[in-house]
C-alpha cells in the first residue's frame, strides 16, 4: 500500500465488498428504473406504500448500514466502556488525526454520495422540490457524530448507547424544528455544515483517550450495591443444566431489545403531545410505537446468533459454549426461551408506556372513541378479538425476528451468513419494483388473486417437505428424542388449530374458503427455520 | 480398548489443501499424565478438538470413555474438565458467577474444592472476568475445569495463559493430585521442559503426524547416550530436526 490512507480505505473496501456491491446494485436498480422504464418527461404520481417500498426503506437501511461500517460497529462492542476503534489500529505508525479523518472522510463522502445518487437516480414524486445538499451534509453529520460518539470510551457499560442516541435524535430534532420553520437551503446548510468538523474533533479527542488506555470508571459507584449483591446471590443454585444456560443467554442477550425499546419509546411517544389536534397523526404515532419491538427485533437478531469475536474463529461456536455438557438442542431451546422473555420484557415496556403516554398527553379520548365506534360496527366480541390478534400477532412477530434466522447464524459459514445477507439485500431490492409491477398491473392482481390456491399450496408444501426433511435429520442425528419430535409436532399442530379457529370464526364469509384460512394458518406458526436451528448448531459445534 | 481412556484410531483431518492430522492413531491409558508436544501448527488443538467433539472425525475414529463425542456429548462433556488455549472465558461474568453457572452443569461439582482453588488462584468473586488479567483469567479457567474433579482433564496450552509461578507450583501439583487418585490428564504444550517435568508418557507430534509415542521413561532410555541421558528437547530435535522444533520460552 502506498499510504496508510489507501491501506485504511482498502480495509473498508475488503471488509465490506459484498455489501458495497448491494448498495452499488440497489443504486443501478433505481437509476433502471427511472431511466429505462419510465418515459422522460412523465409526471411522477408515487404513494407513500411505494415510495417506501422503492426508495425510503431501501435508503434507511443503507444509510444505517454504511453507519455500522464507518463507525467500525460491526467489530465492536456498543455496550462496552472502551472505544469502538479497533485497538489493533492504535499501534499503526499515524497520527490520531490520520486514524480519524479518513474513516470519516470515506464515511461522509460514502453518505454524501449515497444520497446524491438517491436523489439523481430514484424516483421522486412530481410537483415536490426535493433538496440537493443540506440532505447530504445531514447524512454526512449523522455519521460523523456517530463515529465520534462510538469511539468515545465511557465510564459505565451502556452509556454508549444513551449517548448517541440522545445527541442523535437532538440533531434530527434541530433539523426538523428548522423545517417545521420553512427555513431555507442556506439556512439548513448554516447549520449543518460545522458540524462535521466539530465531530471530528470529538472524535479525535475520543480516539486520542482510547490511544492512550484512558477509560473512565464511574462503576465505583456502584461497586458496594454489586458487592451485596454477589454476596446474596452466591446462595443460590441453579435448579438445572438447562435454567443455568437460559441463565447465561438472558444475560448475554436478553436485555438488548427491551432496552432499545425503553430507549425509543419516549421519544415516540413524546410526538403524542404534538398530535393533541391531529387525531390521524395518534394512531400513526402508536402504530409506530407497535412496529418499534418487532423491528428493534430484526436488529438484535443478529447478537444471538451473533458470532464470537472474542476467539479466534469468530463465526464458530466459542469453545466455552460448545464444551458445555449439553445437547444442541437444549443450547437452542435456552435461545430460544431467552428470545420469548425479552419478547414479553419489551411489550411490557411498550404496555405500560403507551396507555400512560395516552393518558398524559390528553389522546386517550381519540383511542376510546375509535374504539367505541369500532364496537358499533362489528361488536363487542370481534372489536375485542381484532384487538388481542394485533397484539397477539405483533408480539408473536417480535419473537419470531429474534429467532428466524438462528439457523443461518448458527451455522457459522461464513459465506452461508454472508450469502444470507446478500440475498436479503437483493429480495429487498426487487421487492419494491415488484410490489409497484403489481400494483399497476390489474391483470397481475387479477392472476395472482386466481392463482392465491395454488400459490399458497406450493409455499405449504415447501414449508412441510423442509420440515420433514429437517425432523429426519434430528432423529438420525440423535438431536431430538422421538418423544421430543412429537411433542414439539403437536405443539406446532395446536397453534396451527387454534389460528385457523379463529380466523374461521373471525372470516365467516361464503367469500373466503376455509381451506385458504387453513394454509395461511399453516404458513403463520413458525415451523421449519426453527427446527433446523439444532442441526445448523450441530454442524457448528462438531465441525 | 475399553483400558483407555480416549482411544484414537487412523484419525485423519484436512482443512482444504492442508492435512492437519494424518492418519493418527493413539490410546491413553486410565490414570495416565499425556503430555502431547510439537510446534505451533503441528496439529495439538486439532487432536484435542476432536476428542472434545469440536471436530468430527473425517476419517478414522474418536472413543472418549468408550463414547463417540460427537454423538454423545453431554455424556463426554459432564466427564471432562477443559481449559482452553483461547481463554474464551465471557468477559461480562464475575468470577462467582462463572462458578455458580458452571456448578449446574457438573452433578461431581465440589464447592469446597471450587473454593479452596478459588482462594489458591486469589481470584475476587466479585470481579468481572474482562477486568482480570491473562493469567488470572486463565486461573478463572483453570478453576471451572478442576472443580468438577473430571475424569479427564484436558489442557490445550496452559502455558500460554498461566503465569510460571502457578505453571510451575500450582498446575504441576494439581496434575500429580489428579494421577494419583486414577484420573487422567491430557496436556498440549510447546514448552518441552514443562512436559518432561510432569508427564509420563509423551507424544510427539509433528506435521499432523505422531512420530514418538511412549512412556517419558522408555523414550529417555531408548535415547541415552552412554550415561548421559538427553533432554526432551534434544530427544524431539532429534526427531523432527531443528527447525521443526518449538521454540524455547521467551
Amino acid at each position: 500500500m502506498p499510504s496508510p490512507a489507501l491501506a485504511i480505505a482498502w480495509e473498508f473496501r475488503r471488509r465490506h465488498r459484498w455489501g458495497l456491491i448491494a448498495v452499488t446494485g440497489y443504486l443501478f436498480v433505481v437509476a433502471s428504473i427511472r431511466f429505462l422504464i419510465l418515459e422522460p418527461g412523465e409526471p411522477v404520481l408515487v404513494d407513500s406504500i411505494r415510495f417506501a417500498a422503492v426508495v425510503s426503506v431501501p435508503l434507511t437501511t443503507t444509510f444505517v448500514y454504511l453507519l455500522a461500517v464507518f463507525s467500525f460497529g460491526f467489530a465492536g462492542d456498543l455496550a462496552a466502556r472502551h472505544s469502538m476503534y479497533p485497538a489493533r489500529m492504535f499501534t499503526l505508525p499515524v497520527t490520531n488525526a490520520a486514524l480519524v479523518g479518513w474513516p470519516m472522510l470515506y464515511g461522509t463522502a460514502a453518505v454524501a454520495v449515497l444520497w446524491l445518487a438517491a436523489r439523481l437516480f430514484a424516483v421522486w414524486p412530481s410537483g415536490i422540490d426535493i433538496p440537493v445538499i443540506w440532505p447530504a451534509l445531514l447524512a454526512a453529520a449523522l455519521l460523523a457524530w456517530t463515529q465520534a460518539l462510538t469511539w468515545m470510551p465511557y465510564g459505565l457499560p451502556g452509556i454508549r448507547l444513551i449517548v448517541a442516541v440522545l445527541c442523535l435524535a437532538a440533531l434530527d430534532t434541530v433539523v426538523l424544528l428548522a423545517l417545521h420553520f420553512k427555513a431555507g437551503e442556506p439556512t439548513m446548510v448554516a447549520i449543518l455544515a460545522p458540524q462535521v468538523p466539530l465531530a471530528y474533533l470529538v472524535a479525535r479527542f475520543a480516539v486520542a483517550r482510547a490511544r492512550r488506555g484512558e477509560v473512565p470508571d464511574w462503576r465505583g459507584m456502584l461497586a458496594r450495591p454489586a458487592r451485596n449483591a454477589v454476596l446474596t446471590r452466591r446462595r443460590d443454585r441453579f435448579p438445572s443444566p438447562a435454567r443455568a444456560q437460559a441463565w447465561f443467554e438472558w444475560r448475554r442477550h436478553g436485555r438488548s431489545l427491551p432496552a432499545l425499546v425503553g430507549l425509543l419509546l419516549p421519544f415516540e411517544l413524546a410526538l403524542l403531545w404534538l398530535a393533541k389536534d391531529a387525531p390521524a397523526f395518534v394512531f400513526e404515532i402508536l402504530f409506530l410505537a407497535l412496529i418499534t419491538p418487532p423491528f428493534m427485533a430484526a436488529f438484535t437478531a443478529w447478537t444471538v446468533s451473533q458470532p464470537n469475536p472474542q476467539v479466534r474463529d469468530s463465526y464458530g461456536v466459542p469453545p466455552f459454549i460448545a464444551t458445555r455438557p449439553l445437547t444442541s438442542a437444549e443450547l437452542i431451546a435456552a435461545k430460544l426461551k431467552m428470545a420469548m422473555w425479552s419478547t414479553l420484557a419489551a411489550w411490557l415496556v411498550v404496555l405500560v408506556a403507551m396507555p400512560l403516554a395516552l393518558e398524559w398527553s390528553g389522546t386517550w379520548s381519540v383511542v376510546t372513541e375509535h374504539a367505541r365506534r369500532m364496537d358499533d360496527a362489528i361488536g363487542t366480541p370481534r372489536a375485542a378479538t381484532v384487538v388481542l390478534l394485533i397484539l397477539a400477532g405483533f408480539i408473536v412477530a417480535t419473537w419470531k425476528q429474534l429467532v428466524q434466522s438462528l439457523h443461518i447464524g448458527l451455522t457459522g459459514r461464513e459465506w452461508i451468513v454472508k450469502g444470507s445477507v446478500l440475498l436479503t439485500l437483493t429480495l429487498l431490492i426487487l421487492l419494491g419494483p415488484t410490489v409497484e409491477w403489481i400494483i399497476d398491473s390489474p391483470s397481475v392482481q387479477r392472476a395472482l388473486w386466481n392463482g392465491l390456491p395454488l400459490i399458497l399450496g406450493i409455499l405449504v408444501g415447501i414449508k412441510m417437505s423442509a420440515a420433514a426433511w429437517i425432523a429426519t435429520r434430528l432423529d438420525r442425528s440423535r438431536l431430538l428424542g422421538d418423544r421430543a419430535l412429537v411433542l414439539g409436532a403437536a405443539c406446532w399442530l395446536v397453534a396451527v388449530l387454534a389460528l385457523y379457529g379463529v380466523l374461521v370464526w373471525f372470516f365467516s364469509t361464503p367469500f373466503v374458503a376455509h381451506y385458504l384460512l387453513a394454509l395461511i394458518a399453516i404458513l403463520a406458526v413458525p415451523l421449519a427455520r426453527i427446527s433446523a436451528a439444532p442441526l445448523a448448531l450441530a454442524w457448528n459445534r462438531h465441525r | 480398548m475399553s483400558e483407555s481412556v480416549v482411544h484414537v484410531s487412523e484419525l485423519t483431518r484436512r482443512f482444504g489443501a492442508t492435512t492437519a492430522l494424518a492418519s493418527v492413531s493413539l490410546a491413553m491409558p486410565r490414570g495416565a499424565v499425556y503430555g502431547l508436544v510439537g510446534a505451533n501448527g503441528a496439529g495439538k488443538t486439532t487432536l484435542i478438538k476432536h476428542i472434545l467433539g469440536l471436530l468430527r472425525a473425517e476419517s478414522g475414529s474418536v472413543r472418549v470413555f468408550g463414547l463417540d463425542p460427537v454423538a454423545d456429548p453431554v455424556a463426554v462433556l459432564s466427564r471432562i474438565g477443559y481449559l482452553s488455549e483461547e481463554n474464551d472465558l465471557p468477559g461480562w461474568m464475575r468470577v462467582d458467577e462463572l462458578m455458580r453457572y458452571s456448578r449446574a452443569f457438573y452433578p461431581a461439582w465440589d464447592d469446597g474444592y471450587a473454593e479452596e482453588l478459588r482462594q489458591a488462584f486469589a481470584l475476587d468473586p466479585a470481579a468481572k472476568i474482562r477486568n482480570l488479567s491473562r493469567g488470572q483469567r486463565a486461573r478463572a479457567g483453570l478453576l471451572i475445569a478442576l472443580a468438577h474433579r473430571p475424569e479427564l482433564l484436558v489442557l490445550d496450552e496452559p502455558s500460554s495463559g498461566l503465569d510460571p509461578i502457578v505453571r510451575r507450583d500450582i498446575l504441576g501439583a494439581v496434575i500429580r493430585t489428579i494421577a494419583h487418585e486414577g484420573r487422567t490428564v491430557l496436556f498440549s504444550s510447546h514448552l518441552l521442559e514443562e512436559v518432561e517435568r510432569v508427564a509420563d508418557h509423551v507424544t510427539m507430534i509433528h506435521q499432523g503426524k505422531i512420530v514418538l509415542s511412549a512412556p517419558l521413561d522408555d523414550i529417555r532410555e531408548s535415547n541415552r547416550v552412554g550415561e548421559r541421558v538427553p533432554s526432551l528437547d534434544e530427544i524431539f530435535v532429534a526427531h523432527v530436526g531443528r527447525d521443526a522444533a518449538p521454540a524455547p520460552e521467551a
